[in-house]
């Protein structure tokens, strides 16, 4: 009898399902890319496997774990086709979403809407329960008008509610109470607390964070009820986990409840695999570099690790649970070129996305994209991309790329690419610095990893630009978030809003009792981070705990989240590290001043048995031919390789093409390409360092 | 300006285009900075700073897009820089004086901070900060209180001087700021800050420079203002020939309750645009006026600003985007009032100022721009006193404002507006974690949005319990209270502003205008924000769109009925019935009006109209400053007694309208004698 030992990643996406097939005896990774099913995303997926397991000659019980991403959930936010949602607050607190933040999105712009509304404002209902901010109850809970909320919830056919009240991140009890009774009257109707899912400060991000999970909750939870059928019926009998927000993984069952914590897992998951693949590579401070048809998006990590935000958003939503920090940087392949009245080349913000795509795609697409530009220029090759799988129209690109050279006053198309590529460039890399200087980091001590069609392409056009000396490029670059949902493990983060003093001993003495309340909110999420991970089934190993604190000093209005800098932590080391902290970001601490804690945090991570990278092989890169590519005015006769030639050590020099099924790599002059033991590209610029 | 800018660009338009996004990251880069470091609550909650590179004549190039505050793209250091005779590297300059700096800080809580860029001996650059301070000293906790007539009671004066010599730090002004300031440790946290987004600012020009050459980047910064300017004159030109007039009101100068007058005159000529506000009322005896030292202003062209970019959002931010702008604002009005004129809320009166341009811009042309949103920014603030300890608690329980006003093609924000600061409201929760009170209410306020075929967007209800004794409650910048934000097109004007105590009880009774109210235990203080103008024929709006909004309850039943002509049957729409009714309020009507002031204010323009006031204003002005305010105010008593009197609304105040015009022009005509050659009477009342 064979025991299991495969695992098979699977990202959802727009246009392919990416599956990775991972051999845990170090027997190699396996990409297989199968057309989405918009209409079913789980089809995809029973087919994938059925190919993906055939194609090797298993069976599929030799499959012991499935991981799987999504963007349904994100999707259906964006595109505002989540449930028939109610909102059920505190008495005078109707327009919680319909205020929100009061601050509109462009301060300029008087024709700027502000955003759709998740729950229309007559689906939004006012009870008379809410706690003060002491915790302690101001109104109970009237059995008699909940019931009538529930009544006329039925009437009005919802189905999913979300209840928010006042104060409730001190308590959810009320609100599990008024749950309670609406789930009892409306049998079927998917009901979430926001002091349960999220209890933070601030009611109208809590409420979001409610009123999303339940938003998607229906959705999601018929998608995960036919995933598990259709795996099943494929005949694997390992779990499903799903990736989540924070780069690890939920068993199935916490994401039927916790839908909120995947809606941003695509991203993170290449984060993860960048990280996993950094290690390999030896290298710690990376910036990851996700480009596609219609955004890049990039993501720093300072020390061998994803690191993660509270200030995100989800479509025009705020969320303020811990996500990998994943920031949107502008042009993707699709985005379009024009010339403004000034005579002003612009790159976007429209972008012609997949349909009809850019020009060259002849899907009806009549201005220039991004994608254009590569192909007028020469990095990629119209008969070649996506393996040969789409043929690409290049006079058509250079026709539509004329019309922009010439409202510039430039001689020809390509000097128009060129330039649309060089301003592309300039927009991506003025972020990327502005995100280092904001972290305190300096370029050249960082690899951009790329990944998605479109980032091994133009990765050292931006490297050129941002000061970078180092590109990776992973084997798997178009399959590079479904091989982050593998290699990732189980993870989920618990807050508590909870405001106290602490300080060092002698600082402050009244701050003892601080320190205790601080102390009871961390033991109390640790139990309950503690009783879900022996839950979340058999393949989780050892677990680690991680705890910080959002402080800053009293009075001030910016927080640091401090990670405690011992087990169990101790307030004396804890506001030390703070007043470091506050130090090396804004140059100045209070060394004698106590410190206020406002939130507490708790991650715990379970740890899935790693996979590993397998060794590339010994194959050397032969040269097809060469291709000019543009670059500064001048032609460079670029070799083109395979990318199968590049086994361990194998290196060229630039210029150089590298092509695959799932993107090109462009190697400019000046740079040298040199692959790994598990064949990583590493692209440095030379003559540095 | 005779032709386009843009033909005065040399750099090549690509290398231009990379120079914008790199210039924004400066910005950008020195607001992140800023606002993680900074102390105080207006910076982080209310995002009220701003950073920004300026070109060494001291108007600004790079401007953040998102960070800040976007009203003070047009703000300009020069009057600062030439007050200091000796500049040299590592100077960093201070100041928050409204008239030592010409109206680039525009109240005193603003603490500004330029700090100069040289290369090789010259300065190449300028980088700026600013940010709302807690506190200044002065009067009143937090520094600003309409009531204040000068500025000696606004706080701690700051003309430009040195806080950072060569590097090093001028001490002695610190403690003497600190000293001055009711949190200053709060302070001084802030100017570390400040001064950190400055040496970010700097090391980005240097590095710039180090990759381009100093040419170029001067060449950069010249050619980008260039093509702003090119760009929203294009965006002017959409603004008809002519001169465009329009005028708008504060309701009162709170130390007296005459109203005040906004006068614009719009001279648009080929995509120029001179602004004159001549005939504008004279500077107040109240922390109102608008220090804008007579010349182009960030608070005089905002929503020209605002009109060009949502034309073109390509255009970059930097003053270019104001180059096709003039502008005449005398010497001794409010909105360039001589020192030492309060200032303190001079926002209130930048809001109407802005708002009279929209009008003007209307009369060219109805539709180039919304109908004014309610106008408001109320910060209200709690007073709480601790009953052991005495100590007591100041806090701002919300930020308040109205809705947007309607658009050709839209419905206005319902209780929200990004027009003036564009803030972040309090979360409940946090103000409750602060104070004993309890927020009983924040919510859309029905039917106050102006009717129209698109509605304007709602004001807002505040309410707040009171648990403490003794408990104060302050606001600020109330307004709109008395003159409504006026509907456009045949669209109805926004619900004025109120402050009820105790609402929907025997004991409630309006507060009317709240300075500072001192309430008891269990009192409910409710503030209640204006609407946003509607704009177009309410007829014409779609019955089935007021239905829902009629479902959603933005607007009430009786309204759609009486304003929408709209009959429902329960949640349906009565659709023959609706027909019969629009048809009956078509033919009992005049006629659309192109703006629909409401009752209040077309009573008064009855009595005060353009070419009195003109006359009026023009003559107030040849008196000396110190007696104007005064006579105008004695004047004013005897055309409306009722005002003083406090008769209310004002229809009722004026009483009978040919009798006041009367009155109004026997005292113009009193004036113009005492100040005729040879009389002296100026001199005689001094």
């Amino acid at each position: 009898m064979t025991t299991a030992r495969y695992r098979i990643g699977i990202d959802v996406g727009g246009t392919f399902t990416d599956f990775i097939l991972a051999d845990m005896t170090g027997g190699g990774l396996v990409l297989h890319k199968e057309p989405s099913v918009p209409g079913d995303p789980s089809l995809a997926v029973e087919r994938g496997i059925a190919a993906l397991v055939d194609s090797r000659g298993l069976a599929p019980r030799d499959v012991e774990l499935v991981v799987h991403g999504t963007t349904i959930g994100l999707n259906a936010i964006i595109q505002r086709r989540g449930a028939k949602l109610a909102l059920v607050v505190s008495r005078g607190n109707r327009d919680v979403m319909e205020i929100a933040r009061l601050r509109l999105p462009s301060s300029y712009d008087v024709a700027a809407p502000r955003e759709a509304p998740l729950v229309r404002r007559d689906l939004v209902f006012e009870v008379g329960a809410r706690l003060r901010s002491d915790g302690t109850v101001l109104e109970p809970v009237d059995p008699a008008e909940v019931d009538g909320v529930a009544d006329e919830l039925a009437r009005r056919g919802v189905d999913a509610v979300a209840v928010m009240l006042l104060n409730s991140y001190r308590d959810p009890a009320l609100e599990i109470e008024v749950a309670e009774r609406l789930r009892a009257r409306l049998p079927g109707v998917l009901v979430t607390e926001s002091g349960v899912v999220w209890p933070e400060v601030r009611e109208y991000e809590r409420c979001l964070v409610a009123g999303l999970n339940a938003y998607i909750h229906p959705l999601m939870t018929s998608y995960f009820d036919r995933l598990q059928r259709r795996v099943g019926e494929a005949g694997v009998k390992g779990p499903i986990y799903i990736t989540a927000n924070n780069g690890g993984t939920l068993g199935l069952d916490t994401a039927r409840e916790r839908p909120i914590d995947t809606v941003l897992s695509g991203p993170a998951s290449g984060v993860v695999a960048s990280v996993r693949m950094g290690e390999a590579a030896g290298r710690t401070r990376l910036i990851t570099f996700d480009m596609g048809g219609t955004s890049a998006d990039i993501s720093i990590v300072r020390a061998g690790a994803p690191e993660f935000t509270t200030t995100t958003f989800v479509g025009d939503f705020p969320l303020i649970m811990p996500v990998v920090n994943v920031g949107a940087i502008g042009a993707g392949g699709g985005s379009i070129l024009w010339v403004d009245d000034q005579g002003f080349l612009k790159v976007g913000p429209l972008s012609a996305g997949a349909d009809p795509g850019p020009v060259s795609y002849r899907r009806g697409g009549t201005q220039p994209a991004v994608t254009d530009c590569y192909l007028a220029t020469g990095i990629i090759d119209p008969d070649r991309f996506l393996g040969g799988r789409m043929r690409l129209d290049r006079e058509a690109a250079l026709a539509a790329l004329a019309e922009i050279a010439q409202r510039l006053g430039l001689p020809g198309p390509v000097d128009a690419a060129e330039a649309a590529l060089r301003v592309a460039s300039a927009k991506m890399a003025s972020e990327v610095i502005k995100l280092l200087a904001t972290a305190g980091a300096d370029p050249r001590d960082f690899a951009l990893v790329a990944y998605g069609g479109a980032g091994p392409t133009h990765a050292v056009l931006l490297a050129e630009e941002a000061g970078l000396e180092a590109v990776l490029v992973p084997t798997t670059p178009g399959a590079f978030c479904a091989l982050g949902a593998v290699l990732a493990d189980v993870r989920r983060d618990y807050v508590q809003t909870a405001r106290h003093l602490i300080a060092a001993p002698g600082v402050l003495p009244a701050s003892r009792d601080g320190w205790a309340a601080v102390d009871e909110a961390i033991a109390r999420l640790r139990r309950d981070a503690l009783a879900w991970i022996a839950k979340e089934g058999a393949l989780v190993g050892a677990h680690s705990i991680a705890v910080s604190a959002n402080m800053r000093y009293t009075g001030q209005a910016y927080e640091l989240d401090i990670p405690a800098p011992s087990d169990p932590p101790d307030p004396a080391s804890w506001c030390e590290a703070f007043h470091a902290e506050h130090h090396r970001l804004y140059g100045f601490s209070d060394p004698s001043a106590p410190v206020q804690v406002t939130t507490v945090r708790l991650g715990v991570i379970g740890k899935v048995p790693p996979v590993q990278f397998p060794p590339a092989d010994d194959a050397k890169p032969v040269a097809r031919g060469t291709r000019t590519v543009w670059r500064n005015g001048k032609a460079l006769e670029a070799a083109v390789y395979d990318r199968a030639g590049f086994g361990r050590g194998a290196a060229v020099q630039g210029p150089a093409i590298i092509e695959q099924a799932d993107t090109t790599t462009l190697v400019l002059d000046g740079w040298r390409c040199e692959a790994d033991a598990i064949g990583t590209l590493h692209l440095t610029r030379e003559g540095r360092r | 300006m005779t032709q386009d800018a843009a033909s005065g660009i040399v750099l090549d338009p690509v290398d231009l285009e990379i120079f914008f996004h790199k210039f924004t990251a400066v910005a950008e880069e020195m607001a992140i900075t800023l606002q993680r470091a900074a102390r105080t609550t207006y910076v982080k909650e209310a995002g009220d700073f701003g950073t920004a590179l300026a070109s060494p004549g001291g108007r600004f190039f790079a401007y953040p897009r998102v960070l800040g505050v976007s009203g003070f793209l047009d703000s300009d250091v020069g009057p600062s820089l030439e007050a200091i005779p000796d500049l040299e590297p590592g100077d960093v300059i201070i100041t928050n004086h409204p008239y030592a700096s010409v109206g680039l800080s525009t109240h005193m809580p603003d603490l500004h901070l330029i700090r100069p860029i040289f290369h090789e001996g010259r300065i190449v650059a300028h980088a700026w900060d600013f940010i709302h301070s807690a506190d200044v000293g002065g009067g009143v906790p937090s520094s600003i209180s309409p009531r204040f007539s000068d500025l000696f009671q606004e706080g701690f004066q700051i003309p430009p001087m040195k806080l950072m010599k060569a590097g090093v730090m001028n001490a002695d002004f610190l403690t003497l700021y600190r000293s001055n300031c009711r949190t200053p440790d709060v302070n001084l946290g802030d100017i570390n800050a400040m001064l950190a987004a400055l040496a970010i600012g700097e090391r980005r020009v240097h590095e710039l420079i180090a990759a381009h050459g100093v040419e170029t980047f001067m060449q950069a910064q010249r050619d980008l203002v260039a093509y702003a300017a090119a760009k929203a004159r294009q965006v002017q030109r959409r603004i008809p020939d002519g001169d465009h007039v329009f005028w708008d009101y504060l309701d009162d100068d709170y130390n007296s309750p005459v109203p005040v007058r906004l006068r614009c005159c719009l001279k648009a000529r080929d995509g120029h645009v001179h602004l004159d506000f001549t005939g504008s009322d004279p500077q107040v005896e109240a922390a109102y006026n608008v220090p804008t030292g007579g010349r182009r202003h960030v608070w005089l062209t905002l929503k020209l600003m605002h009109f060009v970019y949502s034309t073109d959002r390509t255009v970059p931010l930097n003053y270019g985007l104001f180059e096709n702008i003039t502008v005449e604002a005398p010497s001794g009005t409010i909105v360039n009032p001589e020192p030492p004129a309060a200032v303190g809320v001079r926002a209130a009166t930048a809001i109407r100022i802005n708002e009279a341009l929209v009008g003007a811009m209307s009369v060219a042309k109805p539709g180039l721009m919304p109908a004014p949103s309610g106008g408001v920014m109320i910060p209200s603030v709690l007073v709480e006193q601790d009953p052991a300890t005495g100590a007591r608690s100041v806090m701002v329980l919300q930020s308040l404002v109205g809705g947007t006003g309607a658009r050709e093609g839209g419905d206005g924000v319902d209780g929200r507006d990004s027009s003036l600061a564009n803030q972040r409201n309090t979360p409940i929760e946090k103000t409750e974690e602060e104070s004993a009170a309890v927020i009983v209410d924040y919510a859309l306020r029905p039917d106050s949005g102006g009717a129209g075929r698109w509605r304007g967007g709602t004001g807002v209800v505040f309410s707040v319990r009171i648990v403490r004794d003794g408990s104060a409650v302050l606001g600020r910048g109330m307004e709109r209270f008395v003159f409504r934000p006026w509907g456009m097109a045949g669209g109805k004007p926004g619900a004025n502003a109120r402050v009820v105590l105790n609402a929907g009880t025997p004991q409630e009774r309006d507060l009317g205008k709240l300075d500072m109210f001192v309430a008891r235990a269990g009192d409910v203080v409710t503030i209640m924000t204006p609407g946003g103008g509607g704009f177009g024929d309410p007829l014409e709006r779609p019955a089935d769109v007021v239905r829902d909004d009629v479902v959603s309850g933005y607007v009430s039943r009786e309204s759609a009925l009486a304003d929408y002509g709209v009959v429902l049957d329960g949640d349906a729409v009565d659709e023959a019935a609706t027909r019969a009714r629009r048809d009956a309020i078509r033919r009992g009507r005049p006629g659309l009006k192109r703006f629909d002031y409401g009752p209040e204010r077309e009573a008064w323009d009855t009595v005060f109209d353009d070419a009195s006031m003109l006359e009026f204003n023009a003559l107030l002005m040849r008196l000396p400053t110190s007696v104007r305010s005064r006579r105008r105010r004695e004047i004013f008593d005897r055309v409306v007694p009722g005002l003083s009197a406090g008769v209310r609304p004002l229809q009722d105040a004026i009483g009978d309208p040919d009798a006041a015009r009367a009155r109004l022009k026997d005292d113009i005509e009193a004036l113009r004698r005492a100040l005729a050659p040879g009389e002296g009477e100026t001199r005689r009342t001094s």
